[in-house]
This record gives structure tokens, sequence and C-alpha cells, in this order.
């Protein structure tokens, strides 16, 4: 019988700063036959040890189209996830899943893809855009609309760069709060509807954020004429066991750790009190 | 039932034990298991508590068993999901599970909890697998005893069919008649327990079906407190019928103590955490319960059920409505405990009645 709560040791191979409380951590597992074996899927997500510290469910954030590593993006936020941020290259930590459903792929191929994106809402959804990025051909026009809270919020700041650069592909930035020597645009990220035309033919929309940020980014998404069944978007609920035992993560009879955590506007409408979802 | 060659296999399903010898065979069979039997404490409680091994002790423990008008404070659900677990340890790299496996007989539970205990042992069982509880319960033996009259005045298992005596799913299951219990074989395993321990059954005579029928039928007339039990679930099943007022009004009475959730056989929720004491720790999860406002409380302080009410409707459809549609079964098995234990006079039979009736008692 498998022990699904039992972590795996993985060493930290490298650690890139993002943002002044966000890190990225590539891990890689020491067991040779479970790095063989390891498979996940956009959007999935793994539970996360700091023996002593605890545990906490993280989204990961690179890609399964690039092999022999896992990433995730972590804010500095809780117990955990400070414990985290204290661990250097070379440092043990410990893994168990990948859990939850995963962002659409196959299903999604041959469309204009819009990507809504707040804060570190970008960690998961990067994990499908490297995806996309990497079968480029198979897709076609791609928005990419990212807000933060501050410019020094905006992760993966190389990466935006680099996919501005892939044809047929548009990167738009906003911010709530403007620094000094920010010449971007200024706003929550449904004010960039006013600077680029968000059209819903052949199209899929994928949200990703703060809950608030979801609400207003799908509700806007649907007046612009996107079918409920063509927004897709993360629930967030607060975790523990990612198997779907512990209770936490529940909604109806669904949990968003095993269930979840991407479900459309359709689903979405489906649930009971849906109007306290976020 | 008739078997193969006329041979009445029905006269081989039932023995009888005299209530004297109950002792005994506890003691006999806590050799070769755990046993987990009603006990009274000094201070009137009664909990369902593990015999101890040493003989002394064994025999004090003895004394403050009983098996008749039980009302134990918790179901038994604490044997195979405690309220404090260790997960496992760690210390320095190294990492060791601490799953428990211990052979358990679990003497004289109520019927009502022993839907309670079926009903967690298919969602531990689901997938994903809960390694702990199911090595927990991988070898165990369930000697139901049914109810002659409700232990508890807030009890309405007759109303949801969860009782006063259990259709199936024990191993053995007890009818008290005057000084001698019928015991009921469930199972095959409980067969063999009754012919390890054969000295201390008989065979019934008579017309002991018709005698059982009776008890059985009396027992479950002694129940005062009914509902519309299947008119309730009926009610929550429908998408439309949202009984917000209800909800409302409930969660303003409600101090959120968590009780009974606690008290509750098939309330299944846990928290997790690490505890760390001289560089060696251990992981440990918890009871916790869907009430709290921590509960569903995100580290930034964003909490979708920040709502009182919220917690009141998820208490109750989670019951109700969610856990029938996924299991066909309720998630009530009409114990009674949540009203019996609540400071403030709430229950699951209360909601039912106001749902049901259309009147407000709460």
């Amino acid at each position: 019988m498998k022990n699904e709560y039992f972590p795996y040791p993985a060493v930290i191979e490298d650690i890139k700063t993002e943002t002044t409380d966000t890190k990225t951590f590539r891990v890689w597992f020491t067991d040779k036959v479970l790095a063989d074996s390891f498979d996940y899927q956009q959007g999935q997500f793994m539970e996360l040890s700091v023996p002593g510290a605890g545990e906490a469910p993280i989204s990961i954030s690179s890609s399964p189209s690039r092999k022999g590593f896992l990433e995730f993006t972590i804010r500095a936020a809780g117990k955990v996830t400070k414990s985290i941020h204290m661990l250097k290259k070379g440092d043990y930590i410990y893994l168990r899943g990948p859990y939850g459903n995963s962002f659409p792929f196959e299903d999604i191929k041959g469309k204009n893809l819009y990507f809504v994106v707040g804060g570190i809402g970008l960690a998961p959804l990067r994990s499908l855009i490297n995806l996309v990025m990497d079968n480029r051909n198979n897709f076609r026009h791609i928005k990419v609309l990212y807000g933060a809270r501050t410019p020094d919020d905006l992760c993966f700041k190389d990466e935006l760069e680099q996919w501005k650069k892939i044809p047929d592909t548009e990167v738009w930035l906003t911010v709530d709060k403007p620094s000094a020597g920010w010449g971007g645009r200024v706003g929550v990220v449904t004010e960039l509807w006013k600077e680029t035309h968000i059209n819903p033919e052949n199209a899929v929309s994928i949200v990703c954020g703060p809950p608030i940020m979801i609400k207003f980014a799908a509700d806007k998404l649907q007046e612009s004429g996107f079918k409920d069944k063509d927004i897709f978007m993360t629930l967030e609920r607060y975790m523990k066991c990612g198997i779907g035992k512990c209770g936490h993560c529940n909604i109806d009879d669904k949990f968003i750790c095993k269930d979840g955590p991407v479900f459309t506007y359709e689903q979405k409408k489906g649930f009971r009190h849906k109007e306290h979802i976020f | 039932m008739r078997g193969k060659g006329g041979k009445d296999m029905k006269a081989s399903k039932v023995k009888i034990i005299g209530k004297k010898k109950i002792k005994d065979l506890l003691r006999e069979a806590s050799q070769e298991w755990n046993v987990y039997v009603p006990q009274k404490w000094s201070d009137g409680d009664v909990w369902m508590d593990q015999l101890p091994k040493d003989k002394q002790m064994l025999d004090e423990a003895l004394e403050d068993v009983v098996l008749e008008d039980v009302d134990t404070v918790i179901s038994p659900k604490d044997i195979f999901f405690p309220q404090l677990e260790s997960i496992f340890k760690f210390k320095d790299d190294k990492i060791w599970e601490t799953p428990e496996f211990s052979p358990k007989l679990i003497f004289g539970v109520q019927p009502c909890d022993l839907k309670g205990i079926l009903f967690s042992d298919d969602f531990y069982r689901r997938n994903f697998e809960d390694r702990y509880y199911v090595s927990r319960i991988q070898n165990r033996l369930i000697v139901a005893r049914g109810c002659l009259r409700p232990p508890r005045p807030t009890c309405f298992c007759s109303s949801a069919k969860t009782g006063p005596f259990a259709e199936d799913g024990f191993d053995l299951q007890l009818v008290d008649f005057g000084d001698s219990y019928f015991v009921e074989v469930g199972t095959r395993e409980g067969e063999e327990f009754i012919t390890m321990h054969k000295k201390f059954f008989s065979e019934p005579d008579g017309n002991y079906d018709m005698t059982i029928k009776e008890i059985k039928t009396k027992a479950c007339d002694s129940l005062e407190l009914k509902v519309d039990f299947q008119n309730a679930l009926s009610l929550m099943a429908q998408d439309s019928f949202i009984p917000e007022e209800n909800y409302r009004r409930i969660g303003e009475r409600c101090i959120y103590c968590g009780g009974c959730l606690y008290v509750c056989p098939t309330c299944t929720c846990f928290n997790v955490f690490d505890n760390v004491k001289d560089k060696e720790g251990e992981r440990v999860r918890n009871w916790d319960a869907c009430v709290f406002e921590g509960y569903t409380r995100e580290t930034s302080g964003h909490n979708p059920r920040k709502d009182k009410w919220l917690r009141t409707a998820r208490r109750y459809e989670h019951k109700l409505k969610f856990d029938y549609k996924v299991t066909g079964l309720s998630g009530c098995i009409a114990c009674g405990r949540c009203l019996s234990s609540c400071p403030v006079g709430i229950g699951i039979s209360k909601f039912i009645q106001e749902i049901t009736e259309k009147r407000k008692i709460m």
C-alpha cells in the first residue's frame, strides 16, 4: 500500500530571486528510480515539506516539456514558505505528489489563447505557457495580460521579454502602484481591456491569480463574449493533505486539491452558494 | 435462509452467551486482541477504551465494563482515527513512517456508530487511500450491541434506519435477552471468533428467531424522537432548496466550539502540523472542524467562509446533501450526539425538523 503522506527528498539545484519576496527553486529527486519515472502535468501542484516547519501545497511552475527538474516559484508568506526561503542550494526539500487536475492543453490546440494573470498566479500558468511555447506551432495568437501590485512584483521578467519576441505573441503588463522609472501601464489587469482588443472568436482564456482578481477577470471575459466553458480558472482554498482527506479545500462534493484546482467558469457557476466561492 | 440439503443455516448463525461470562470472554480475548469496550469512569462518563494488558489492571478495568444503556461520550472513531496521531517521524535527513496495525476487537459498538465506522471506512479507502486509517482497520473485529432503549434522549436512529439494531456490517451482534445475549453472526470472522472461544457460547433453544424479532421491534418502538429523515434527504438533494434563513439563524446561535464535530461518528476532517523536540520531530494530524473560522482561512488572511452562516450551511449540506450525493448514504447516522453535546441546543435532528415541518425550533 503506497503511503501518499510520505514525502521524498529532493535537492535544491538552483535558486533564482524573482522579486523581493519571491524565489524560484529548481529541485530534483535524489532517488534515481523516482526521478526516472516522475511525470506531471501543467497546473498540478506538489506538497513541499521542510521537516519541523511543516508542509504546504505549491504549484509546479516549470513546464512538463522540460525534463529532469522541477521548479517551484514561492512567495514567502507563511511559516512553511518562509522556511523554504531560508534553504540554500544543495539543501534537501521533501516532496510528494503531483496532485490535482491540470490546465487544458490538447483540447485548446488550434485556438487563440488569452492568459489573464495576477501576481504570483503566473507561477502555475508559466507551466502551461512554456508548454505552449514549446509547441508554439499548434496554437494561434497568444496574449498574456499580466498585472502585479508593483513593478518589483512582476515575476519571470526575463521570460516575459522572451515571450514577447515570439511571433504572434503579445505580453501586456500593468501594475497597481507604479514606482519611479515605470513607464508602463497602471491599473488592475482588467484595465488592459481598454488597451488591447479581446476577441472571443476561436479563443479560450485561462485565468490565474488572487481570488478577487479571478472574479473580476472572469466576469470581464464573459462580458467580452467568452463562453462559460472557454474560461478556465483556478480556485484557491486553504489546503492541507492534497489528496481529498483532510477536508479543508471542500466546495460542495468537490475537493479543490483532487477535483481542481482548475475549473471552467461553467463549473464554477454550478456550485452552490456560488456568490461566495471567492 | 435454507442451505444445501435442507440444512437450516440460520440455526448456526445465532449463539447465546450468559452475561456473566462476558468478562471472562473479554479477558481471554485480550490475549489475542487489543480489546476496546465501553468502560464507566469514576466521573460517570462512559468511554470506548482499550482494556489494559497487565493482569491486575485488566481485572480492575473489567469491573468498569458496561454494555447496557451505554452512552459513550464520543463514537469509537478515535480507535481508527485518533484525535492526535503521529504520521511519520524525522531526525537529521531520515524520515520513517509510523503506521499502526494491531489486531482490534471492538466490543459493544452501538449500531449507529457501526454505520459511522463503515461510512468512514469507505471514505478513507476511496482514492487516495489513507495509509494510517486503513492500516488501523486491517485486522479488526466488530461486536455490535443493539440498544433496547435509546441511550440518549436525542437518539433518532429508527428514523434514519441506522438502529437500534444493525442489519449488517457487524461481525457479531449482541441482542440483550434478560441475563443472556443472543449473538448474531454476521461474518466468517465472527464465526471464527466464536469457535476460538466456544466454551463461552451455546446454542439457543426454542423459537429464538421470534424472540429476537420481538426484542428488536420493542426496541424500535422505544424511540420517542422521530423525524422525517428521508424527506429531509430528498429536500436537501434538490439544488433549488437552499434554506438560507435557517442557516443564518442557526449560524447566529452557534458558538463555533466544534464539539458537535468532535463527537460526530462521520466527521473525518483533520489538520496537519510538525512537532519538534530535541532534534527529533514528528508530523502529526489532529481532528479539525469545518465550523472553525480558521478552517478555510488562507495565509493571506482571505477567508471564503468568513460569514458564519456559510460554515453552518457547509455542516448541514455536507452531511445531508453531498455525502448522500456521493455515496448514496446520509453522512448523519442519527446518533443524536451533536444535539446532546451542544451547549446552545443545536442538532441535526432539529434542523431536519425545521426543514421538513417548516417551523422554527432553534
